[in-house]
C-alpha cells in the first residue's frame, strides 16, 4: 500500500502518531505529542527511530500494562500543555493520586519504568503522605505486607521508637510473654519430668502479670520461685551442663552473645520491680543500663545477675538439646533400677 | 504473622522510588519501616536525605532531656546508616553545640556529603571542626551561628555552589578567601555580618545576597550576576567611613554587572551608592527588569541621582518599587531644586518597557512628586502605578490626588490605583 511507502519514505518526526506496545503485547497507537513527553518513549524515538508503525512499535517496560499507560497518557496530555496554570495543574494532580494504594503502587512503578520524574514525585509523595504518621500495624494493613520479622528483630534499639516508656516495657513484656507460651506449647509435648519447668514458666507469666498489678504478690511468688530454681538447680546443672547450655544460646542466636546478654538486661529491669520494690519503675523514663545499675547495691547485682542469667538460659536454650540431656539423665536412672531385674534390658540398652 | 489478604505491591519497588518515599517521611516515620517487614528492615538505612527538624524526637518540658535525646537518636541513625549519605540537614532549636556534632561531621566528610545544612539552638555558637573542611564533594553549605576557620592548607570547594553564611564568626580575609577559592559558586548570601570589607571574586556568581554590616563592598569579578539583593545596616561610624570615601561607591558595586536582572536594595543602599562620583562612564543594564528600593531618601539629591541613573541605565525595565524611607520630610534643608528634574531627565527618555510601578510611604512632598511626574511622562507602556501614602492624612492625600490628577500620562492604559490602609 502507497501509505506504507509513505511511512518508509517520511522521517519518523513528522508522523503524529507512534506506536506503543505494552508488557500484555497488545500495540496502541498514540499522540507522538503526548509520548515523548516520557523521556523513556522520546528516547526510543530520537535515537532509535523506532515507534513509527505496527511493526516497530516502542516495547514498553513490563511495568506499563494498558490501564497504567492510559493514566500515564492522560497526565501527559495534561501538563504538557504550557497554558495550564500552576492552581489547575495542582488540582488535577491531588485528583490523579485519589486511586487505591495498589494502583499508586503499580502507576509510580510505571511512571519510573518510562523515567516520567515528575509523575514518580507526585505517587511518591502521595504514598509518603499515607504512611505518614500510622502505626506499623496500620500500614501492614494497606500495604499488605506480611509481618515476618521476629520479636527480637523488632525490638532492637532505634528500630522499635515508640514515644511512651511505658509502650516500650508494655512491648518487651507482651514479647517475652509470648516466648514462652511457644515455650509452653513444646512444653506439652514433653513427659512428666519436665513438669517441673512448666510451672516455673506458669510462675514466669504470673511473675510477669501480676508486675502490672500487685507487687506484694509478687514477693510471694519470687519466693517460690527462688525455691524451685535451686531444686532444679541441683537436679539439673553441672557447671559443664551450664557453660554447653549458654554456647547453645550462642549458636542458635546465630551472631555474638550480645542477644543473650540484651534479654538478661531486658529482664533486669523486670526483675529489678522486685528485688527493690522500686515503685517508681514504671514510671520511669530511662531505661539504660548504666541507671539501672545506679539503683542496685552491688551485691544483690550479683545474685540478680545470675538469677537472671538462668532465666534467660531458661527461655532461649535449645528444648530438643536439653531434651536429651533429660532423657539421657533419667535412662541413668532407669538402667540402675534395672539392672537387677532384667539383664537383658541393659544388654539392649548398653 | 499477618495475613497477606493482597498482593504486596510496595515492598518490591525499586530502592530509588523507596529512597523517593522516605525521603518525603519525617524521618521518625522513615526509621519506623524498618518493623515492618523483613524486607524493610534496611530500607530506611540507605537513604541519602537525612533531615533532622524540630520534630524528630517527641518534646517534653524537659529541655535537657530533648537534646539529649536528639544527640541520641541522630547518633544512632548515624551508626546504623549505610551507603553515601548525599543530604544532612540538622534545623533543631533544641540541639545545643556539643562534641557529638563534630563526630557527625567527620562521619559525614567521610561518606560523601554534598549538602550540609546546620542550625542550632541560638546560644553559643558552634565551632565548626576543621574535618568540614574535607568534604570534597561539598555543593551547599549553609551554617546558622556557627565559628568557622578555615586551615591554612584549604584550598577551596571545587564542588560548591551555593553558600549560606547567617550569623558566622569569620575573619574577613576568611571569607573573601573562601568564596574566591570555590570557582563554580553560583549562590552566595551572607547575613549578619559586623563592619565587613568584602571583595566578592566569583565568576560563576549567579545570585547575591548581603545583610549586615558592611564597610564597604566591591563586586571585582562577578560578570554573570544576575540577581542582587543587599540590605545594609548602618552605624554611626561607619556612615562617616562613608563621609570620608572617595571611591565611587556605584561603579564599585554595580560597574561589573551587566546582566544583571533582578536589583532589591534595602535600608541604606541607595545611600551607599551615592556616595562617590560616579562619572559619567555610561552602564547600560540591558536585562535588568526588576528595581526593588527601599528606604530612599527622596530628600537627598544624590540618592534620587542614584535611583534615576539606574532606571535609565535599564531599558527593559518592567518593575519598579520604590518606597521613601526619610523620617522628617517636612522639613527640607535646601529648597526643593526644581530645575533638578529637568536638567537630569532628558524629555526624550522613555522607559519603554515600564508596566508595574509601586511606590509606597508616600508623603506628598515635592521631591516625590516630581518623580512620580516624570515616570508618568516617561513610560508608554505604564499599566499600573499603585501609590500608598505613608501617614493617613485626609488633608495631605487630597493634595497628593489633586497634583496626581494633573499629570499628564504618556500610556493610555495607565490606571492610578491609590491605596489607603
Amino acid at each position: 500500500m502507497s501509505e506504507i511507502d509513505i511511512e518508509v519514505i517520511k522521517p519518523e518526526m513528522m508522523k503524529p502518531y507512534i506506536w506503543l506496545q505494552t508488557s500484555d503485547g497488545s500495540i496502541q497507537q498514540v499522540e507522538q505529542e503526548i509520548a515523548k513527553f516520557c523521556p523513556l518513549i522520546c528516547q526510543e524515538i530520537m535515537q532509535k527511530g523506532m515507534g513509527s508503525s505496527k511493526n516497530c512499535a516502542i516495547c514498553l517496560p513490563q511495568q506499563v500494562n494498558p490501564a497504567m499507560l492510559s493514566i500515564v497518557l492522560d497526565y501527559c496530555r495534561f501538563h504538557q500543555l504550557p497554558g495550564r496554570s500552576n492552581k489547575e495543574r495542582k488540582s488535577y494532580d491531588e485528583k490523579l493520586i485519589r486511586m487505591d494504594t495498589n494502583r499508586l503502587c503499580e502507576l509510580t512503578s510505571a511512571a519510573d519504568s518510562l523515567k516520567l520524574r515528575p509523575l514518580v514525585d507526585l505517587t511518591s509523595r502521595a504514598l509518603a503522605r499515607i504512611i505518614e504518621g500510622k502505626t506499623p500495624e496500620e500500614i501492614r494493613d494497606i500495604f499488605h505486607i506480611p509481618d515476618d520479622l521476629t520479636e527480637e528483630e523488632k525490638l532492637e534499639p532505634l528500630k522499635n521508637i515508640t514515644d511512651d516508656p511505658r509502650i516500650r516495657l508494655l512491648n518487651r513484656l507482651y514479647a517475652k510473654k509470648r516466648k514462652e507460651l511457644k515455650e509452653r506449647e513444646k512444653l506439652k509435648n514433653v513427659n512428666a519430668e519436665e513438669r517441673v519447668d512448666e510451672r516455673s514458666v506458669d510462675d514466669l507469666l504470673s511473675f510477669i502479670n501480676g508486675k502490672e498489678s500487685d507487687r506484694k504478690g509478687n514477693k510471694t511468688s519470687k519466693n517460690k520461685k527462688k525455691n524451685r530454681r535451686k531444686k532444679e538447680q541441683q537436679k539439673n546443672s553441672s557447671p559443664k551442663d551450664a557453660s554447653e547450655l549458654n554456647k547453645e544460646i550462642v549458636e542458635a542466636h546465630g551472631h555474638n552473645t550480645r542477644p543473650a546478654s540484651s534479654a538478661a538486661v531486658r529482664i533486669g529491669p523486670t526483675s529489678n520491680l522486685d528485688y527493690t520494690g522500686n515503685g517508681t519503675f514504671i514510671d520511669d523514663v530511662e531505661f539504660d543500663d548504666e541507671d539501672i545499675d545506679d539503683e542496685i547495691d552491688p551485691e544483690l547485682k550479683e545474685k540478680i545477675d545470675r538469677e537472671v542469667e538462668d532465666f534467660a538460659r531458661r527461655l532461649n536454650s535449645n528444648w530438643p538439646e536439653r531434651m536429651q540431656d533429660f532423657l539421657s539423665s533419667g535412662q541413668e536412672r532407669k538402667t540402675t533400677l534395672f539392672t537387677s531385674d532384667r539383664p537383658g534390658f541393659l544388654s539392649r540398652h548398653a | 504473622m499477618g495475613d497477606v489478604l493482597g498482593p504486596d505491591f510496595i515492598s518490591d519497588l525499586p530502592q530509588s522510588i523507596i529512597e523517593s518515599i522516605l525521603t518525603q517521611l519525617p524521618i521518625r516515620d522513615a526509621v519506623r519501616t524498618s518493623i515492618l517487614s523483613s524486607k524493610w528492615r534496611y530500607k530506611w538505612a540507605s537513604m541519602t536525605h537525612l533531615v533532622f527538624d524540630e520534630k524528630c524526637v517527641p518534646l517534653c518540658n524537659d529541655r535537657d532531656g530533648v537534646d539529649k535525646s536528639i544527640v541520641k537518636f541522630i547518633t544512632s541513625v548515624l551508626f546504623l546508616h549505610q551507603g553515601p549519605i548525599h543530604k544532612f540537614r540538622i534545623t533543631n532549636s533544641y540541639l545545643q553545640s556539643c562534641p557529638e556534632i563534630d563526630q557527625w561531621i567527620l562521619f559525614l566528610s567521610r561518606n560523601d556529603i554534598k549538602e550540609l545544612v546546620l542550625e542550632l539552638e541560638e546560644g553559643e555558637f558552634f565551632r565548626i571542626p576543621s574535618c568540614l573542611f574535607n568534604c570534597k564533594k561539598l555543593t551547599r553549605l549553609e551554617l546558622f551561628r556557627c565559628e568557622l576557620e578555615p586551615p591554612l592548607t584549604f584550598k577551596g570547594f571545587m564542588c560548591l555552589k551555593s553558600l549560606n553564611l547567617h550569623q558566622v564568626l569569620i575573619s574577613p580575609d576568611a571569607i573573601d578567601s573562601i568564596i574566591s577559592s570555590c570557582p563554580l559558586l553560583e549562590s552566595l548570601s551572607l547575613s549578619y555580618f559586623d563592619s565587613l570589607a568584602l571583595t566578592i571574586r566569583a565568576p560563576n556568581l549567579k545570585y547575591l545576597n548581603l545583610e549586615g554590616e558592611f564597610k564597604d563592598i566591591c563586586l571585582e569579578d562577578t560578570p554573570l550576576l544576575v540577581e542582587l539583593s543587599v540590605a545594609m545596616y548602618m552605624t554611626d561610624d561607619i556612615a562617616e567611613h562613608f563621609e570620608q570615601s572617595s571611591n565611587c561607591n556605584f561603579f564599585k558595586f554595580l560597574g561589573g554587572v551587566p546582566n544583571l536582572e533582578k536589583l532589591v536594595g534595602h535600608i541604606y543602599f541607595t545611600k551607599y551608592l551615592s556616595i562617590g562620583n560616579p562619572g559619567n562612564l555610561p552602564i547600560i543594564y540591558n536585562n535588568l527588569e526588576s528595581i526593588e528600593l527601599y528606604q530612599v531618601g527622596f530628600e537627598d539629591m544624590n540618592e534620587m541621582l542614584v535611583v534615576l541613573r539606574l532606571i535609565t541605565s535599564s531599558p527593559n525595565l518592567k518593575e519598579l518599587q520604590i518606597s521613601q524611607g526619610s523620617s522628617n520630610m517636612s522639613s527640607a534643608t535646601d529648597a526643593p531644586n526644581m530645575d533638578f528634574w529637568a536638567k537630569k531627565c532628558p524629555s526624550d527618555s522613555t522607559l519603554g518597557h515600564l508596566k508595574v510601578v509601586k511606590l509606597t510611604d508616600m508623603c506628598g512632598v515635592p521631591q516625590e512628586m516630581e518623580f512620580i511626574k516624570f515616570l508618568l511622562g516617561c513610560s508608554p507602556v505604564l499599566e499600573i502605578m499603585s501609590i500608598a501614602p505613608c501617614v493617613h492624612d485626609m488633608e495631605n492625600e487630597m493634595r497628593m490626588l489633586i497634583e496626581l490628577v494633573k499629570f499628564r500620562r504618556a500610556s493610555t492604559k495607565a490606571e492610578i490605583v491609590f491605596t489607603r490602609e
